[in-house]
């Protein structure tokens, strides 16, 4: 399942906290030096069009977190009670 | 903890309001910063230059791409590291890219960080008024013939046109250089955080806008303050200890005296720095330390604290480094609880 697929997961509710969240998480990272650089451009790219409470910009982050954060990301989606997600992320961050 | 909002309306104000920023994180992460300062009202956002952190000129061109209204610039640049004509040639092609919003802080640059690469602040004033002349000249177009006491320029020129002005900002500490600043600068950046540092420095800004006879309106005074704010005190004030413990180890007499500061303290916090014991140097870092050297607290103090700085003169407000101890909540915090306060 690609982040697009668990993002879809995640109700639309939850979109703003879970990108507040998130982006503390990558913010704070002490992985921060793995952040790809094209990828850290386009997420600012949708935070200066404040769209990373929307479905493409929740992608962007939450593919950012699982780089910097496998598991912090994961026991987010948990404490979100998202168990499908958690399944499946722990399996993709093993594989 | 309180739930914080992250966003932020932008209130007009009759005071202009800066945000510092250090290029020692990753650039992207001063952009993320950057984008918010804006959104948060902002004004201006002063990026340091130290050859030691992240490029300046790098670091102030990708804020010029990814944001739209906030001003922005160096503060400050040295010309004993960089000749006056690169920083106008940065300056210039920064403002193609952000037209109208460029502005250039320049000053005699960091005692310690030139020390490194055995660079003197020599002649300062010289250095300083003929460096604003030549950045002036060629921004503005013009042929720069320049035979002064520090640089000699024999036809400078652009290739390239530049639009607009760009305002230069002229950071100053002691006497000469605050008055000199005056009389040539389009604003003052003042390093204080306390009342009697900046009312001192306005004796000294208003002599050098008499020596111009200029019109005081037409200088702006900014005090480059050390800020801190959270929502709880402590965390604030743990987040400024070391920046405080810095500046009055490096502090000139005169201005710990004024502060009822002994020499023998500041002095205990040199050694302990120098040998690197920093638990002992900031446990050493007073109240009245932080009260001097610091503006720090929760939103509401923070808010006294910059009235204080604002009915004496000071025009823009600059919160510096280090900010909070969370970087991301303390600029909401100004954005949300602050800012709203001073329209």
């Amino acid at each position: 399942m690609g982040v697009e697929e668990v993002v879809r997961k995640i109700p639309e509710s939850l979109w703003r906290t879970a990108s507040e969240r998130i982006i503390d998480m990558i913010l704070n990272s002490s992985n921060a030096d793995n952040m790809p650089s094209d990828l850290a451009k386009t997420i600012l790219y949708y935070w200066q069009r404040d769209q990373l409470a929307t479905e493409v910009g929740l992608q962007k982050l939450l593919d950012a977190a699982l780089r910097l954060e496998p598991e912090k990301t994961i026991s987010f989606m948990e404490e979100l009670g998202l168990p499908e997600v958690v399944v499946t992320l722990r399996r993709s961050t093993k594989a | 903890m309180r739930k914080l909002q992250y966003e932020c309306s932008v209130v007009r104000r009759s005071v202009d309001f800066g945000i510092e920023f250090v290029p020692r994180d990753l650039y992207w992460k001063t952009t993320y910063y950057a984008i918010q300062a804006e959104k948060c009202g902002f004004d201006y956002l002063w990026i340091t230059d130290h050859f030691n952190n992240r490029n300046v000129y790098v670091s102030l061109g990708i804020v010029a791409a990814y944001t739209d209204k906030i001003k922005f610039g160096p503060g400050v640049t040295n010309p004993y590291l960089v000749h006056p004509i690169v920083t106008a040639q940065a300056v210039c092609s920064l403002n193609e890219v952000a037209p109208g919003r460029v502005v250039c802080g320049i000053g005699v640059g960091d005692k310690t960080t030139l020390s490194m690469v055995n660079v003197a602040q020599s002649t300062p004033l010289a250095t300083v008024r003929e460096s604003v002349k030549i950045i002036r000249d060629i921004s503005a177009g013009r042929d720069v013939q320049h035979k002064g006491q520090i640089y000699n320029i024999s036809g400078a020129r652009f290739n390239f046109r530049v639009r607009n002005k760009i305002p230069i900002f002229i950071g100053a500490q002691g006497p000469k250089m605050l008055s000199l600043a005056a009389e040539l600068g389009d604003g003052v950046l003042i390093n204080a955080s306390h009342p009697k540092d900046v009312e001192t420095a306005r004796e000294f800004i208003d002599q050098g806008v008499r020596i111009s006879n200029r019109d005081p309106s037409e200088v702006e005074v900014a005090a480059y303050t050390s800020f801190s704010v959270a929502e709880d005190v402590k965390k604030a004030a743990k987040a400024v200890t070391p920046v405080v413990a810095y500046i009055v180890a490096g502090c000139p007499e005169v201005i710990l005296q004024r502060h009822g500061i002994s020499k023998e303290s500041s002095v205990e916090i040199l050694n302990a720095i120098s040998q690197e014991r920093w638990k002992d140097a900031f446990s050493k870092v007073t109240p009245e330390m932080m009260e001097a050297f610091s503006i720090c607290g929760t939103p509401e103090q923070c808010i006294e604290k910059i009235s204080n700085l604002l009915r004496i003169g000071v025009t823009q407000f600059v919160a510096g480094s280090p900010l909070g101890p969370d970087m991301r909540r303390s600029i909401a915090l100004i954005g949300q609880q602050i800012l709203p306060m001073f329209q």
